[in-house]
């Protein structure tokens, strides 16, 4: 059952359009990313659902029940909606305690007090703060705040929990922890979940889904794997991952593949584009799909190594081939000239 | 606040500043009283203003006075600025708060305290005739009252100077001492320049203020009878024997008229100064710059300005208020005495006044905190028309000298009928000095509601909170701390106010401030020392009060 649903949704600062016609559907239970660079309407999207911003043309449904209607005048205010949102600041309300914080929601909607207690203890404790009800926000650390937001969108059970940049604030080594425990404890409550991001490794290792979008459009919605294994354009394929990139020219087609040059070495990749004979075409391969391989072979191009940085679980190389420069991951190797391997199902061409 | 409730409080608002400028401007087109029966619309109000020799005069003596006194406060409050917030002067932390003491002083107590001390039967005046058996000065002259006002505006100044100073990353003045500046090259280089836009802005201000100058012009300029526009409005009433409603009104016309540009170029420049001072919001660590031989003429140049305008006046008018006489000869310790207090206590209408001051400040104060607060909340995240007539609307009471404003409010209650019962009670003085300070009351309460970040208030309306609940849970709470502080510098600032309070004062509405000009009128030396003292010590509470505050809300 849908438990979300957005139909062409509009929204314009003047005449600055940040959204251009965004449809979704958000499944109960499914966690969703919206994925895309600073500017792409991710955010304007998430506050749209919240009722934060008002878009000028579509509906946003939540359930059964519409909750904005561009055509029939509806914009129901946010704190009728009854949505749960995580800041990307937290917003944690400095003057109350965590405890108040947290309760706030649940005071709003006449809660008796005993049952207030019991709940926000439970959420808190959901969440790993049991013990810190009575402290100030000032008084946490960033990682314990952004559990308290949590905390404070969870309370109340709503529908769906909305999470704007949810990790950002974290430094490297807690936004990873706090990837795994942020899903299962929306998988473990079952929960409807839409969060934004502009981190595809966050965004493919939180969600269910991912939307990715671009200057107000949807790009390409689906499952990570999809989204990385199958991007449906240049600029899919260049977000969800690095890649070698290489310019060049459709020199052949046959049978959904596509042929094109590489300094002087022929290469089959899969045709991704439609680009006809003779058009220019960008073929793209992720640096792990290439690989270093003995000797000469069907798709392997020769390349002298230029240079080896170690990562430490691995090598990266960097070759050259004629004025192209192609980048992999590896074991340590000898310098002068090697054979790579472009296997034709992972190079894409658009 | 919902939409309608915005938009009745901002109409109610533009009542309010419309009310008595609109009235002003439809008197000054008749040839009576507004309130006789008989007026008919004419211009000869117009013609009898712009043929007084006198009003050109004062209107030459302002513009002089203004230029003046601005190019005497801006370069002294600019290096006194820097020299405090930018170099490791000795006793800065104690000069600092001493700088704005002439700010928090009322300009008519400090002009009698000039007078006490300075005029040619003053305690210093004195004191320096038996060294060098002449005064060298002479305090009533234009270029005394133009050095004096100058002196007694550079804190203001000074305050937009080192607030700029503050927000600017040190890095550009140690690059400048690498590449071979000395400390004074730095300060009319690199630091001064870069803060500009804020000089400017004072610039602005003290010369706005220059126009506007009441107090000191009426105590010192008196003696020579140099008028300027607003002691011209004041001797106005007194010059025709009747009182001249049209005239004074086609002269609070052309004071608005002059007034009303600067306000709107001050305006200007502070949006520009803002913009500058974000992008080089790098001050993250500020290291003062050591000025090494140089502190000791700089500590030398502050201790002179400070020993003029806040040592001698302020000292030289308490010590006169406890002897019963000076002049020459006179032995320090056989004058000593409390009785000008007792006898300010034989007087009902200074007990009262004394009274009044104290509620109109507090309690008128309180409230006042409050309508700002209404007024800033009805605007508050609302991207209108609405908001932005708002916007021009708190500039026009700005534009409108004290003096001018409690004139105009004391029509508009002598207007209507159903204000006219309250003319003669303090009602009539927190409306006129609420609507005075209006800009400013209303700047202090925005700077508080801007501290809060907008996402703590949409946590709340997503959480469930209606847009009234947000206000009263929320966004209130969290400037409770910049509401108190607005209050207690709004508290200051109607204690020392006393040119709005001239026209409205009868029995019943006398304050501090008033009673003092119409003292001074009548000679009563004894009497303006000693209530000034009262004042001065009021204002001293206040004060402490607010450090005492400060101190607490940030430990």
């Amino acid at each position: 059952m849908a438990k979300l649903t957005i139909d062409d949704l509009h929204l314009s600062y003047g005449s600055n359009h940040i959204l251009k016609g965004i449809s979704a559907t958000f499944a109960q239970g499914e966690i969703v990313a919206l994925l895309g660079r600073s500017g792409s309407g991710k955010t304007t999207l998430l506050r749209s659902i919240a009722g934060l911003e008002e878009p000028s043309k579509g509906t946003i449904t939540i359930g059964n029940s519409p909750v904005f209607d561009g055509a029939a005048g509806l914009n129901v205010p946010s704190e009728k909606r009854g949505l749960g949102l995580v800041f990307q600041s937290y917003a944690l309300w400095p003057h109350k305690t965590v405890f108040e914080n947290v309760a706030y929601g649940l005071r709003l909607r006449n809660v008796p007090g005993a049952e207030i207690t019991q709940r926000v203890a439970a959420v808190l404790e959901g969440v790993g703060l049991g013990h810190l009800g009575d402290r100030y926000p000032h008084q946490m650390s960033g990682g314990q705040q952004q559990r308290v937001a949590l905390a404070r969108a969870l309370v109340y059970n709503p529908p769906v929990i909305l999470l704007d940049e949810p990790l950002s604030n974290l430094d490297a080594k807690l936004r990873e922890e706090a990837r795994i425990w942020i899903r299962s404890l929306i998988k473990k409550m079952n929960l409807t979940a839409v969060f934004v991001t502009h981190d595809q490794v966050e965004a493919m290792a939180i969600a269910d889904r991912v939307v990715l979008l671009d200057g107000g459009r949807i790009v390409q919605a689906g499952t990570p794997q999809q989204l990385y294994t199958e991007p449906v354009s240049l600029f899919a394929s260049e977000f969800m991952g690095t890649n070698n990139q290489i310019k060049s020219r459709v020199l052949d087609k046959r049978g959904g593949h596509t042929q094109i040059e590489l300094s002087g070495f022929a290469l089959w990749g899969k045709d991704r584009g439609g680009k006809a004979v003779g058009e220019d075409a960008t073929g793209v391969i992720r640096l792990e799909q290439v690989a270093v391989v003995a000797g000469e072979g069907e798709n392997c191009i020769q390349a002298t190594l230029e240079t080896s940085l170690y990562l430490g679980s691995q090598w990266e190389h960097v070759f050259r081939c004629g004025d192209l420069s192609l980048r992999t991951f590896g074991g340590p190797l000898a310098p002068g000239a090697h054979w790579l391997h472009l296997p034709p199902e992972q190079l894409w061409v658009f | 606040m919902n939409r309608a409730t915005r938009i009745a409080v901002i109409v109610a608002m533009a009542i309010a500043v419309l009310a008595p400028i609109g009235l002003v401007v439809y008197q000054s087109f008749l040839d009576g009283p507004f309130f006789q029966p008989k007026t008919a619309f004419t211009l000869s109000a117009y013609e009898f203003v712009l043929d007084d020799e006198d009003f050109f005069d004062a209107l030459w003596n302002s513009a002089v006075i203004a230029f003046g006194m601005t190019a005497i406060a801006v370069p002294v409050g600019a290096i006194l600025a820097f020299l405090m917030v930018r170099t490791d002067l000795p006793g800065r932390r104690w000069i600092e708060p001493v700088i704005l003491v002439p700010m928090f002083v009322s300009s008519v107590v400090l002009a009698f305290g000039f007078v006490v001390s300075l005029g040619p039967a003053g305690i210093v005046s004195l004191w320096v005739k038996s060294w060098l058996g002449t005064i060298p000065w002479y305090l009533y002259s234009k270029w005394m009252l133009i050095v004096i006002a100058g002196l007694t505006h550079v804190p203001h100044v000074f305050l937009y100077t080192s607030s700029g100073l503050r927000s600017l990353g040190s890095d550009v003045e140690e690059a400048a001492r690498m590449t071979g500046a000395g400390p004074l090259r730095v300060a009319l280089t690199v630091s001064l320049p870069m803060v500009m836009p804020n000089i400017l802005y004072a610039a602005v201000l003290v010369f706005f203020l220059g126009f506007e100058l009441f107090g000191l012009p009426l105590v010192l300029g008196d003696p020579e009878g140099i008028l300027v526009l607003a002691t011209y409005l004041y001797k106005l009433t007194n010059k025709l024997g009747t009182p001249s409603y049209q005239l004074m009104a086609v002269v609070v016309v052309s004071i608005i008229c002059i007034a009303l540009p600067l306000v709107a170029l001050q305006r200007h420049l502070l949006r520009t100064a803002n913009r500058y001072v974000s992008v080089k919001g790098k001050a993250s660590a500020q290291k003062p710059v050591t000025i090494g031989f140089w502190r000791w003429p700089a500590v030398a140049l502050i201790v002179c300005w400070l020993a003029f305008t806040v040592v001698i006046p302020i000292s030289g008018l308490i010590l006169r208020a406890f002897v019963s006489s000076w002049g020459e000869g006179v032995q320090l310790s056989q004058v000593l005495t409390l009785d000008h207090f007792r006898e300010l206590t034989h007087f009902p209408n200074l007990v009262r006044g004394i009274v009044n001051t104290l509620l109109i400040a507090s309690v008128g104060g309180a409230l006042s905190v409050g309508v700002y607060t209404v007024l800033n909340l009805a605007a508050h995240r609302w991207q209108s028309g609405w908001t932005r007539l708002m916007d021009y609307l708190v500039l026009l009471p700005r534009a409108m000298p004290g003096l001018v404003a409690g004139l105009a409010i004391f029509w508009v209650f002598l207007f209507t009928p159903f204000l006219s019962p309250m003319r003669q009670t303090m009602i009539a003085i927190w409306v006129a000095y609420t609507l005075v300070w209006l800009a400013y009351g209303m700047r202090l309460v925005s700077g508080a509601l801007l501290q809060i970040g907008p996402e703590l208030e949409e946590a709340g309306r997503v959480v469930g909170a209606s847009a009234g609940r947000v206000s009263r849970d929320l966004t209130l709470p969290l400037i409770k701390v910049g509401l108190i502080s607005s209050w207690l510098l709004i508290f200051i600032t109607f204690m020392r106010e006393y040119s709005t309070g001239v026209y409205l004062l009868s029995p019943g509405t006398e304050v501090i401030g008033s009673l003092l000009v119409s003292l001074w009128g009548s000679g009563a030396v004894d009497l303006v020392t000693a209530l000034s003292t009262v004042n001065i010590a009021m204002i001293g509470c206040g004060l402490l009060l607010m450090s005492l505050f400060g101190k607490r809300s940030h430990g």
